[in-house]
């Protein structure tokens, strides 16, 4: 396992360095990091072999691999946390046993909501880089691309469904399953009406009794 | 004979006299050890971590982030980061320790001290730290100061390995650790005779194109080869007084990070 050491810590170098700049971006800044300072979160992720554990100081949140005391430590795996970050099902979960919190919740409410409260704008941020201009022509430029790919989508979606019709036959339109389903109810209806005509009919024979006799009579001659 | 053939000298026997060590393969007097590392890191000092990003392809980055990551060091501790040189791991320890912790950087050579100095406050990091020029064998703290000690890519410089080690058991606190990243011996037969070939015939030709200094690197080269095994330094941990001593290979064994508790 020595060999994971270095993968393992270039991977919370990057987890720290992507954290940093999101934070350095961030438009909602607040005191929200500042406040943190000195507070320690263990994330456990059954996915992994090794915690990440997220310590605040004034300026900046730095990630690591220490295991051992910590103001809040988090039991999860991966589905969960996406989970816990779609639905705020905090406590849902931790009934469910997908996920375990073990001292100061409020330390990990607050990690949560500093993330929660990251915002970027991303059009200032490349204008201060490449200016307005460009940054305007690319915005457009990522507009227009983005059509052509809704677009492309669409057409390819339409002209896959088109094939599989009429060239490979290999799958009906709608057109065809609402006749399909028009025609199994006419059939069902008239099977309705045939099984009360049958039903008039043996009640019929059972109350009058020169039927019955005639139908006594043919079933003995047989 | 090229240098990577000449043959090392046991440490163990290069400091069987009491008046003789190593410094890299040769054998000269305990007395003069100093001022020739010294001399080294006087020349290496300025262009001390570019020479450690292209030596090391920027690993040495990443092993000094798992030592301090093993060594579970907490807000509010107070970490001695010995040899510290250019304050690499300081850095990181005076931001995980915080406002109530506290960082002293130390390193017998003032040069390296200073380029230290000057990086940490470049940073901003100046609340938490301290700086102390001393010497390794005779550390000037009161016993039981801290809560962790490190001394990464240092030791082997040291002169008397045992007594620093020794000093640094006394001012640990009960509870306290060392953590000793320092290169080791590598696992592996090939990657031994490549990291050899490295050593002594490009990390001389690195050391000369961008610090003009190849015997610099030379010695170096020949102090990695001379220091003890991970093994042998576990047991000279364990001599010194340290508990529950393991070590961890980085790179193979290129690199080990030793750890001992003090109780």
């Amino acid at each position: 396992m020595s060999s994971l050491h270095l993968p393992q810590q270039m991977l919370l170098l990057i987890i720290e360095k992507i954290i940093n700049n999101a934070l350095a971006l961030n438009i909602n800044h607040n005191n929200a990091l500042r406040d943190l300072a000195g507070k320690t979160l263990t994330i456990k992720l059954s996915e992994l072999n090794f915690p990440i554990t997220l310590t605040a100081n004034d300026t900046q949140l730095l990630v690591t691999s220490i295991d051992g005391e910590s103001d809040c430590q988090l039991f999860a795996n991966i589905a969960a946390l996406q989970e816990l970050q779609r639905h705020q099902q905090l406590t849902e979960l931790i009934k469910q046993d997908k996920l375990d919190i073990q001292g100061d919740l409020k330390v990990a409410q607050r990690y949560a909501s500093l993330f929660e409260n990251i915002s970027i704008d991303w059009r200032t941020e490349l204008a201060k880089h490449i200016g307005d201009v460009p940054t305007y022509k690319i915005e457009q430029f990522s507009l227009w691309l983005s059509a052509k790919f809704k677009f492309a989508a669409e057409q390819i979606q339409a002209d896959a469904s088109e094939w599989l019709v009429h060239e490979k036959q290999l799958a009906v339109t709608s057109d065809q399953i609402e006749d399909f389903s028009t025609q199994v109810n006419q059939l069902s209806q008239r099977l309705q009406q045939l099984e009360s005509q049958m039903n008039q009919l043996e009640k019929t024979l059972s109350t009058d009794p020169a039927l019955a006799a005639a139908n006594n009579k043919g079933q003995t001659v047989e | 004979m090229s240098s990577s053939e000449q043959a090392p000298v046991n440490p163990k026997e290069s400091s069987d006299s009491d008046n003789t060590t190593h410094f890299g393969f040769q054998t000269v007097e305990k007395h003069e050890k100093e001022s020739k590392v010294a001399g080294v890191f006087h020349s290496v000092a300025q262009q001390y971590d570019i020479m450690n990003d292209l030596m090391s392809f920027g690993l040495h980055r990443l092993c000094k982030r798992f030592t301090i990551d093993a060594s579970g060091v907490r807000p509010g501790n107070t970490v001695l980061d010995l040899a510290g040189g250019t304050g690499d791991l300081t850095a990181r320890f005076s931001k995980l320790v915080g406002r109530e912790g506290k960082v002293i950087l130390a390193d017998i050579n003032s040069s390296m001290l200073n380029v230290g100095r000057d990086k940490l406050r470049d940073q901003g990091l100046v609340q938490n730290i301290e700086y102390v020029q001393a010497n390794a064998q005779y550390l000037p703290f009161e016993d039981n100061t801290f809560d962790i000690i490190t001394i990464a890519f240092g030791l082997r410089n040291v002169t008397d390995k045992e007594m620093a080690l020794r000093s640094m058991h006394r001012v640990l606190k009960p509870g306290g650790r060392l953590l000793v990243l320092e290169f080791s011996k590598p696992e592996y037969p090939l990657l031994d005779k490549a990291g050899k070939f490295f050593s002594f015939n490009v990390l001389p030709k690195i050391g000369k194109l961008v610090v003009n200094d190849s015997e610099s690197y030379q010695y170096l080269a020949e102090s990695i080869q001379m220091h003890p095994d991970q093994e042998t330094l576990k047991a000279m941990m364990e001599e010194a007084g340290f508990e529950q001593t393991t070590y961890t290979n980085l790179t193979g064994g290129v690199v080990a990070l030793h750890k001992g508790y003090k109780f």
